[in-house]
């Protein structure tokens, strides 16, 4: 350029095309529209699926309950004044125990009638009849007759037949129960702690047991949950621990402290159930001591034997200890009719893990199936109530957990899930009042729905890959591109604010 | 104590025969092999049979299974075989070379190093046998603590003339096929085995059974074979094997061994469920006078036979050559134990092209025919037109290769599978020959050793006149080309160095300001060049 001829005279490089302001500052412009016209893309294609949650819908369903309208019916035989005393009494002892439930029982409203005559076809009615013709109050369908001798413990059984789990130390009951599920897994093992070391039982007839023992309560428990039923026998299982020696009398024991109980299972070395599904196990094992640990008892917490040879582990299964007696053969085989006892237990290890209620003290009951419908429909209340407060807790978790973390996806799954919860839900509320069982099928997908939801794999996508990340990746990019647009910018803006001042001037 | 006394009663009316009661039936049995060259081949089989049962049929998959009730049959496995219906199921892991020409043929023929899967399922299942085939691998994985997960579509083929069903097929049946050959064997994996036994490493045979003896052995494996027989029902058979040697061991370098020196353990008594728990050893064929101890139960031409009963206590076998000072090696190649021996080769030095080779050499009398299978990933593909067969003095010999398949590979997805059928001249040694090429691998297909190379599964030979004496090649390593793992970082930075350059200076250019300078003469000599540039 320095030998640029001087002649002929230069052009003014203002005159030229490209040099005037006005194509500096369009060109300027146009880089300017293409980066505002890129951002909507580049926010498209990297921002992550958020779909937005029905959040109102889970705060008034939270606030929603079910209602149990219960009518119970008082038949005293000939004084109605009596009727109306014992009605005031059941209603008393009933809000009590409410009122102890902490929010538990809500849902149930009891409507007593007293003295008057009910339609037999009222098959929905509860009644409660005080009769001369028996000695033990007894209960069958959705009935109860209590012998007129016992009609000041009226109001205490029928209470209590309404409210199992505040009958008893409540507390404990509930942290026994399994969580719902609609599938479990029934496995039973014949477990001998040592095969080889002399005595054992080396097979059991487990099928006959079960279909006598267990089946009719399977059956009737067909609307609540379904069963597979699976079984095995074990010939070696070492226990974790030394069993307790002790002496009784002229005996010697073996004992099991509470504190054993709690570590009885030995989880490393057994193997108690199979693994191909992912419903919840429930597990009953028939536990037999080896040679050098018969006989096995339990012991209290003053270290004496107790007459009981089972316990529960809560949540988990029953176990049911098995002291071969010394002159039985090296290795036995149980029929059914020695498992019957056995099965006993297990049966009522099974039902207080699935939150049966026993019938209050001094009730029997006539029924050839093991448990009254009045049973089953507390049954159905309580786990209907339990799964709509899971399912409420569930949804709740995730709309405070998707407002929490600004970088969890939400897919088209997860807000299908919580839609067909918050459906199921509200279908659950609203059939309540007049079937449990429609209330609690429907209370049960609901939970369903919510904790698939919640364990969705889809939102946990981006967590690992945090926003940080991206920034340093731009960074070589956007930091050359931008300085030099923002500087050309700020000094035509300069340039021509000045040819402004100077035109005025 | 009422209720004991009850419960007495019913024991003796029904002990005096639990068996009758019981439709399950299992067989222990321990094969001690003594090999010429002073080593010896174990082979533990433990056996349970289903009786009177057969496979859940695929279609009874949509409804629910009923009740399984099993006394010695491992429930873990029972369930899984029926939550997927598998009518045939085979899974080996082994570690090690089996050496076929000094060991001979082993017992138990799927010795392929790594983990070997192959199973017989049923179609008309609502899900599909490859998602079936996927759930098996995972179901596996997890009882076994192996990682079988890695079998996937570009490992899995479907060989059916090599690996024919060992069982009976009560429907039509669809073979899937898959080798890992970098998957390791160790105590993690005999563990969960060992739970599927009913007398777990305490007693009767599996009581020997000790993993750091087992895991020292020149040679280990495990093994789980299921088969349904037709009208007896579904058998299930574990096996261990393993090939020991107590000349190692030996302060003296003698090759004498007893239980003891072997497991560490000896069999402390019966397993009481066991309806029949035989050792049996076989000496080897030389005139060296040996002694065994104690006497067996029962004397055959090969074999020796004990029987482990109830009255067995701390049974210790021993066998001992008292003439022998010190074992002397035989000369390795004055005979080889098996009809023919296999050598594969990966050759070539680029990362881009290599040759396959393989070398057969006939060590019978008599002519051998045998399959010839390659499941081979799509990181390696043939070129087939490449392929010769040479016999001595590189003569081409193409008429000994013939009925060949071939599935080729897809990249990315599936592997490739040749089937073909080798003759083999009397004492002849074949060479086949081809070129291959190296697959160039995605990024993200990689995997985390990704130095290491690629394990590629061993070839199989299959005599076509006896099919159990299957032989596996030993697996060959693949050194793909690797990139640097940074390179993407790299790739960024470069390109957005690029694209800020280029924007840089193009929008320079359309956004600069020219001025003109007027240079006077007498400044002329002190103003710059660039100064006329100004912005």
């Amino acid at each position: 350029m320095s030998d640029t001829p001087v002649t002929p005279p230069v052009k003014d490089p203002s005159s030229l095309l490209f040099e005037q302001p006005r194509v500096r500052r369009t060109i300027l412009a146009s880089y300017w529209a293409v980066i505002i016209l890129a951002v909507p893309l580049w926010w498209s294609t990297t921002s992550i699926e958020r779909l937005s949650l029905p959040v109102s819908r889970v705060s008034t369903n939270e606030d929603k309950q079910l209602r149990f309208p219960l009518r119970v019916h008082i038949d005293v035989g000939q004084s109605p004044d009596n009727a109306h005393e014992v009605a005031v009494a059941v209603q008393e002892r009933f809000t009590a125990r409410k009122e102890r439930s902490l929010g538990k029982l809500d849902a149930v409203e009891l409507t007593l009638v007293a003295g008057e005559a009910v339609q037999p076809s009222d098959s929905d009615m509860y009644r409660v009849s005080i009769s001369d013709d028996i000695s033990h109050p007894l209960q069958y369908e959705r009935r109860l007759a209590v012998p007129s001798s016992l009609t000041s413990q009226t109001p205490d059984i029928v209470a209590s037949l309404f409210t199992p789990y505040t009958s008893r130390g409540s507390q404990s009951f509930e942290h026994i129960v399994s969580k719902y599920s609609p599938r479990y897994r029934l496995a039973f093992t014949l477990l001998n702690e040592d095969a080889a070391s002399g005595k054992s039982v080396v097979g059991w007839d487990v099928q006959e047991a079960v279909s006598r023992h267990l089946s009719p309560i399977l059956r009737q428990m067909g609307v609540l949950h379904n069963f597979t039923v699976e079984s095995q026998v074990r010939f070696y299982a070492p226990l974790a621990f030394q069993p307790d020696l002790l002496m009784v009398g002229d005996e010697t024991l073996h004992g099991l402290t509470q504190e054993d109980l709690k570590v009885f299972v030995n989880s490393a070395e057994w193997t108690l159930a199979s693994s191909v599904s992912n419903d919840p196990v429930l597990h009953f094992v028939l536990f037999v001591p080896s040679v050098s640990h018969t006989p096995l008892r339990i012991l209290d917490h003053e270290l004496k034997p107790t007459s009981s040879n089972a316990f529960i582990l809560p949540q988990w299964g029953g176990i049911v200890l098995l002291s071969l007696p010394s002159d039985s053969p090296s290795s036995s085989y149980l029929s059914e009719a020695a498992l019957s006892s056995t099965f006993n237990t297990f049966r009522g290890q099974l039902l207080k893990l699935l939150g049966v209620s026993d019938l209050p003290l001094g009730v029997e009951t006539n029924a050839t199936l093991p448990l009254t419908d009045w049973q089953l429909d507390t049954l159905y209340r309580q786990r209907a109530v339990e799964n709509t407060a899971g399912s409420k807790e569930t949804l709740g978790s995730i709309v405070r957990l998707v407002d929490q973390i600004s970088t969890m996806p939400v897919g088209h799954g997860v807000r299908g899930d919580i839609e067909d919860s918050l459906d199921a839900l509200e279908k659950a509320y609203a059939v309540s009042w007049n079937s449990p069982t429609q209330a609690l099928g429907n209370s049960a997908k609901a939970l369903t729905h919510a904790s698939r939801a919640f364990f969705s794999p889809g939102m946990l996508a981006l967590l690992y890959f945090p926003a940080e990340h991206k920034y340093a990746v731009y960074t070589p990019l956007f930091a050359p591109v931008a300085v030099p647009l923002v500087v050309t910018a700020l000094r035509e803006f300069s340039a021509w604010s000045k040819a402004r001042r100077n035109a005025r001037t | 104590m009422q209720w004991l006394f009850l419960f007495s009663i019913a024991l003796a009316t029904c002990s005096a025969s639990w068996a009758a009661h019981i439709d399950e039936e299992y067989n222990e049995e321990l094969v001690l092999r003594a090999l010429p060259n002073g080593k010896l081949a174990a082979r533990f089989a433990f056996s349970t049979l289903l009786k009177g049962t057969t496979p859940r049929p695929p279609t009874k998959l949509s409804s629910d299974d009923a009740s399984q009730h099993y006394t010695l049959f491992p429930l873990a496995l029972g369930q899984l075989l029926r939550e997927y219906a598998v009518t045939e199921l085979h899974l080996t892991l082994n570690a090690g070379k089996w050496d076929y020409d000094s060991w001979g043929y082993p017992d138990e023929p799927g010795v392929g190093t790594g983990a070997e899967l192959w199973t017989w399922m049923g179609d008309g299942a609502p899900t599909s046998i490859d998602e079936r085939w996927k759930a098996i691998q995972n179901a596996f994985a997890g009882l076994f603590c192996a990682s079988l997960g890695g079998m996937d579509t570009q490992r899995t083929t479907s060989p059916t003339r090599a690996f024919p069903p060992t069982g009976a097929m009560p429907h039509n049946a669809r073979l899937r096929h898959a080798t890992l050959p970098a998957e390791n064997v160790c105590t993690e994996n005999l563990t969960p085995f060992l739970k599927l036994l009913p007398c777990p490493a305490h007693a009767g045979i599996a009581a020997l059974l000790a993993p750091h003896r087992v895991f020292d052995a020149d040679w280990h494996g495990l093994g789980v074979h299921v088969r349904w027989r037709a009208g007896v029902g579904v058998e299930l058979v574990l096996t261990v094997q393993a090939v020991m040697d107590p000349v190692r061991t030996s302060v003296e370098g003698k090759r004498d061994w007893s239980l003891r020196s072997l497991f560490d353990r000896t069999v402390p008594r019966a397993c009481p469920v066991a309806s029949s728990s035989h050792i049996k050893v076989f000496p080897p064929s030389s005139a060296v006078a040996l002694a065994l101890t104690p006497e067996p139960f029962w004397k055959g031409a090969a074999e020796a036979v004990y029987e482990v009963s109830q009255d067995t206590s701390d049974l210790d076998i021993a066998m001992r050559w008292p003439e022998e000072a010190k074992f002397t090696h035989p000369d390795r190649n004055l005979s080889s134990l098996s009809d023919f021996s296999v050598r594969r080769t990966l050759q070539g030095t680029t990362q881009t092209h290599g040759r396959l080779t393989v070398v057969l050499r006939n060590n019978r009398q008599t002519e051998i025919q045998t399959l010839y299978l390659e499941t081979m990933p799509w990181h390696v593909e043939f070129y087939l037109h490449t392929l010769t067969v040479t016999c001595l003095g590189g003569k081409p010999c193409d008429h000994l290769f013939s009925n060949m398949t071939y599935i080729p590979p897809v990249p990315h997805a599936k592997p490739a599978l040749l089937q073909a059928v080798l003759t083999l001249p009397p004492l002849a040694t074949v060479r086949l020959s081809m070129n291959v090429r190296k697959s160039f691998l995605r990024y993200t297909e990689h995997p985390p050793d990704a130095q290491r190379g690629w394990e590629l599964p061993p070839a199989v030979f299959i005599p076509v006149d006896s099919a159990a004496r299957r032989m596996y090649t030993s697996p060959l390593l693949v050194d793909l080309p690797t990139p640097d793992f940074s390179m993407p970082y790299n790739v960024i930075i470069m390109s957005c160095t690029l694209i800020a350059l280029l924007f840089g200076s193009l929008f320079n250019l359309f956004t600069r300001r020219f001025v003109v300078v007027k240079v006077y003469e007498d400044v002329a000599r002190t103003v710059d060049v660039d100064d006329t540039k100004r912005k």
